[in-house]
């Protein structure tokens, strides 16, 4: 499973963090960041890139 | 069977002469009024006294049409000074509220978000600051605060909102003691902890605290007549306004020359595109931060033990359970859903979900409404602490305004009702709440109660 993320299209909301705190980060810029691009196939992880409100993050695999 | 609007004027009743069996006889519960109650054609969800009804009522309602008019349009209504518009659909099901919500670029927020009728771009963008401005600005102004609103920022405040949160509930104790017992569930809990957490994120001296109150009060009375007293609505929302703009420069002007670690030295400080953001846009940011975040968590307390009150067993169990807190929260926001629609206005031609529209129709998104879709939500009419998973919309739906201030929110009252549970579980609600008659915010002026009752 990997996960990216679109920089652009974040609004730094954090339900990404909230819900896997060891795979996305919310940073000092304010947009998220993927401290794990390659985590292990996760309910939770799953769950926040579906949940992302504005569709920054995509899952591949 | 009918069920009346509240019949009894709060004034009317002092609390020492409303038994506890006697508790909110206007909360009348879900399962007692059926959607076939409801006359659908007397539902006017512009008329502002209609969001005094019971909330059993209005959930009947909403179901209704939810069922039978998922668009059901409405005229706007009439404001002194402002133009009505062409009104606008009232979006209750979830699947066509979160469609919309995703699509910004064809559902605009720049024409208004915050009320139902257009208003000079100037004024809504001064009121609604963030909430009224579309991509690419938004994107860029948003990013300068979500830095400061991330989850692990906010974990760094937290000791300060748990002593916010005790002091308050102290003094609230003491109150009760050197009294008879009773108190104003808003005005001694609900209110002062969000204000006094937002207040000290900005960095507002103690003594502009009050007026930022009132202010605050006023700018989102939904016109409601108590809060605006003498004036019309316009002024008074302008007066309000003004003062909180006036405090900004103040203090904007104080961190240029004496920065400190708040969130005003930060919007000082801050630029987009190489630009500093503009004394307006800051006054109206911080307008934004204010209301935004003293109202609806308000609400959430007050809201949210009333209906702890009404559900005795969910109070049992989620007092008894702190593994709670999360899930408990949640259903709270979701069963009160603390700021109920916002606006979104197409900028094309389009269909939606069956619906065909044209350029510049108005759509409200019920938040409140799409929290109760059945489609959604088992059983959505239950007021259950342990529901999970709860993808309610009560913070807003899938888009780029998603509440900036969830985590705050969500931390501020997971602390809040823990600590109630732990230092006033004596607390005991007395009385039917006074709402608040705005369509805007689901709010409660009065919620009476009592500590160191016999039980």
């Amino acid at each position: 499973m990997r996960v990216t993320a679109d920089r652009e299209r974040c609004v730094g909301s954090g339900q990404c963090e909230l819900l896997a705190p060891e795979v996305f980060e919310v940073d000092d810029d304010g947009a998220v960041r993927v401290l794990q691009p390659e985590p292990d196939d996760d309910a939770a992880v799953r769950d926040a890139v579906q949940q992302c409100p504005t569709g920054a993050l995509s899952l591949e695999g | 069977m009918t069920v009346a609007p509240e019949g009894v004027a709060p004034e009317d009743v002092a609390p020492e002469d409303v038994a506890p069996e006697d508790v909110a006889p206007e909360d009348v519960a879900p399962e007692d009024v059926a959607p076939e109650d409801v006359d659908l054609a007397s539902v006017d969800l512009s008329d502002r006294t209609w969001w005094t009804t019971p909330p059993a009522y209005r959930h009947a309602a909403f179901d209704r049409l939810r069922r039978e008019r998922p668009f059901a349009f409405f005229a706007e209504p009439d404001i002194p000074g402002i133009p009505a518009g062409p009104g606008y659909h009232a979006v209750t099901r979830y699947a066509d509220l979160e469609a919309i919500s995703s699509q910004p670029a064809v559902f605009c927020s720049g024409r208004g978000a915050v009320s139902m009728q257009d208003v000079p771009a100037e004024l809504h963008e001064f009121f609604g600051s963030l909430i009224s401005m579309d991509d690419p600005r938004h994107a860029k102004i948003r990013r300068i605060v979500s830095k400061t609103f991330t989850p692990r920022m906010l974990e760094r405040t937290l000791d300060s909102v748990r002593a916010i949160v005790d002091d308050v509930l102290a003094r609230t104790r003491a109150k009760a003691e050197a009294g008879d017992g009773t108190i104003d569930v808003v005005a001694d809990i609900a209110a002062p902890i969000p204000l006094r957490v937002i207040c000290d994120m900005m960095g507002v001296p103690e003594q502009d605290r009050p007026g930022v109150l009132a202010n605050s009060n006023i700018v989102l009375s939904g016109g409601d007549p108590e809060l605006i007293e003498n004036d019309d609505p316009l002024t008074a929302f302008l007066t309000a306004g003004m003062e909180m703009a006036a405090l900004m420069e103040r203090l904007a002007a104080e961190r240029m020359t004496d920065p400190r670690d708040d969130l005003t030295t930060a919007l000082v400080r801050s630029e987009v595109d190489g630009e500093k953001l503009s004394h307006q846009e800051i006054a109206s940011f911080f307008i934004l931060l204010l209301v935004a975040g003293n109202e609806t968590t308000r609400n959430a307390i007050s809201q949210g033990l009333l209906a702890l009150a009404e559900h005795p067993d969910q109070r049992a169990r989620w007092a008894a359970d702190p593994g709670l807190d999360r899930t408990g929260v949640e259903e709270v926001v979701r069963w009160v859903s603390p700021v109920t629609w916002m606006r979104r206005t197409a900028t094309q031609d389009g269909e939606i979900n069956g619906l065909r529209f044209t350029a510049g129709e108005k759509f409200l998104l019920f938040y409140a409404a799409a929290n109760r879709d059945p489609a959604v939500f088992a059983d959505p009419q239950r007021f259950d602490v342990g529901r999970d998973p709860n993808p309610h919309v009560g913070f807003g739906s899938k888009g780029p305004h998603f509440c900036l201030g969830a985590h705050l929110a969500r931390r501020e009252l997971q602390v809040t009702f823990r600590a109630i549970f732990d230092q006033l579980p004596d607390l005991e609600v007395t009385g039917p709440p006074d709402r608040l008659a705005s369509s805007f915010v689901n709010g409660l002026k009065r919620l009476p109660a009592r500590l160191g009752g016999d039980g």
